[in-house]
């Protein structure tokens, strides 16, 4: 019979399907009869669901400028260990 | 060139061919700024350390053995580079060692029932932004990449060359500190909002 401090310490990797069957029975058996546990799993669930909703929302676009200044970058450090008048990288 | 793979440019890449590199530059250039911003928080610091990366990645593709792919050793400079800009900028975050959350929040259970959609509000998404900028850096590397940008353990443990073990201990102590500061964040603001939006 796992404590609720095992619970508690366990609950990523339940969360992570990352256990053993037998271990999964037992975590799911206690988060279904003790509400305290029940509590953490619910909230570290939606923490998790959260974050990945807004990640799908809100894509990181890379500022105007950004990837031609990367090249200028790119263009100077090439001319710093070649020499002069590289050919154009992108 | 573009339909060559990640190995085929790196290949050509090792033997100086620019246009070959230039190809790996534009293949990961958005998503290393995204993983970049999501770390740093802020477009100008997200910015440098694209740079820094990819200038790291031009001066190190010739030693680059392969025994990674390229993906994953973009993002371990990515990751590195962020790591170091956190760290010079000394930001007030607490330290790994002292990052132990208490057990049991406040008010956990209130917030979780209804869909995603119902609870996020800019107001919740600058929450869930402050909650990650809070996170000791270490901690902050690993929540990014396997909760937000979805790798597995072992993706994460290779980029940041740590254990399967060290990357779900962090992981774990970070889903808590998140999670405590988003239950604090409905405790004080969720009800009134909920109820004005006639939900429970």
């Amino acid at each position: 019979m796992l404590t609720c401090k095992e619970v508690l310490e366990s609950l990523s990797d339940y969360l992570d399907a990352d256990m053993k069957e037998d271990i999964v029975n037992e975590m799911k058996r206690h988060i279904g009869s003790c509400s305290d546990c029940r509590a953490e799993f619910d909230t570290l669930t939606m923490t998790i669901k959260l974050y990945k909703h807004e990640h799908i929302q809100g894509a990181q676009v890379m500022p105007v400028g950004c990837h031609d200044r990367l090249v200028k970058v790119l263009e100077l450090e090439k001319m710093k260990s070649k020499g002069p008048q590289p050919p154009k990288m992108v | 060139m573009a339909t060559a793979t990640d190995e085929e440019l790196v290949r050509k890449s090792k033997e100086g061919d620019e246009r070959a590199f230039g190809e790996l530059v534009s293949r990961y250039e958005s998503k290393v700024y995204s993983l970049a911003l999501r770390m740093v928080r802020n477009p100008e610091d997200a910015e440098d350390v694209l740079q820094d990366t990819f200038l790291r990645a031009y001066r190190g593709i010739k030693s680059f053995q392969g025994a990674s792919t390229f993906s994953t050793w973009i993002y371990r400079i990515t990751a590195n580079s962020a790591l170091m800009r956190l760290r010079k900028k000394q930001l007030p975050t607490v330290s790994i060692d002292d990052a132990e959350e208490r057990e049991t929040p406040v008010n956990i259970a209130d917030w979780t029932p209804g869909p995603v959609e119902q609870l996020l509000s800019q107001e919740l998404q600058h929450e869930m932004d402050e909650a990650i900028e809070a996170l000791p850096p270490e901690f902050r590397q690993v929540f990014v990449l396997r909760d937000v940008e979805e790798m597995s353990n072992a993706e994460v443990a290779e980029i940041l060359d740590l254990s399967v073990a060290a990357v779900k201990s962090r992981l774990h102590r970070a889903r808590l500190k998140v999670r405590n500061r988003l239950a604090g964040y409905f405790s004080d603001n969720a009800k009134p909002k909920r109820s004005a939006m006639g939900a429970h």
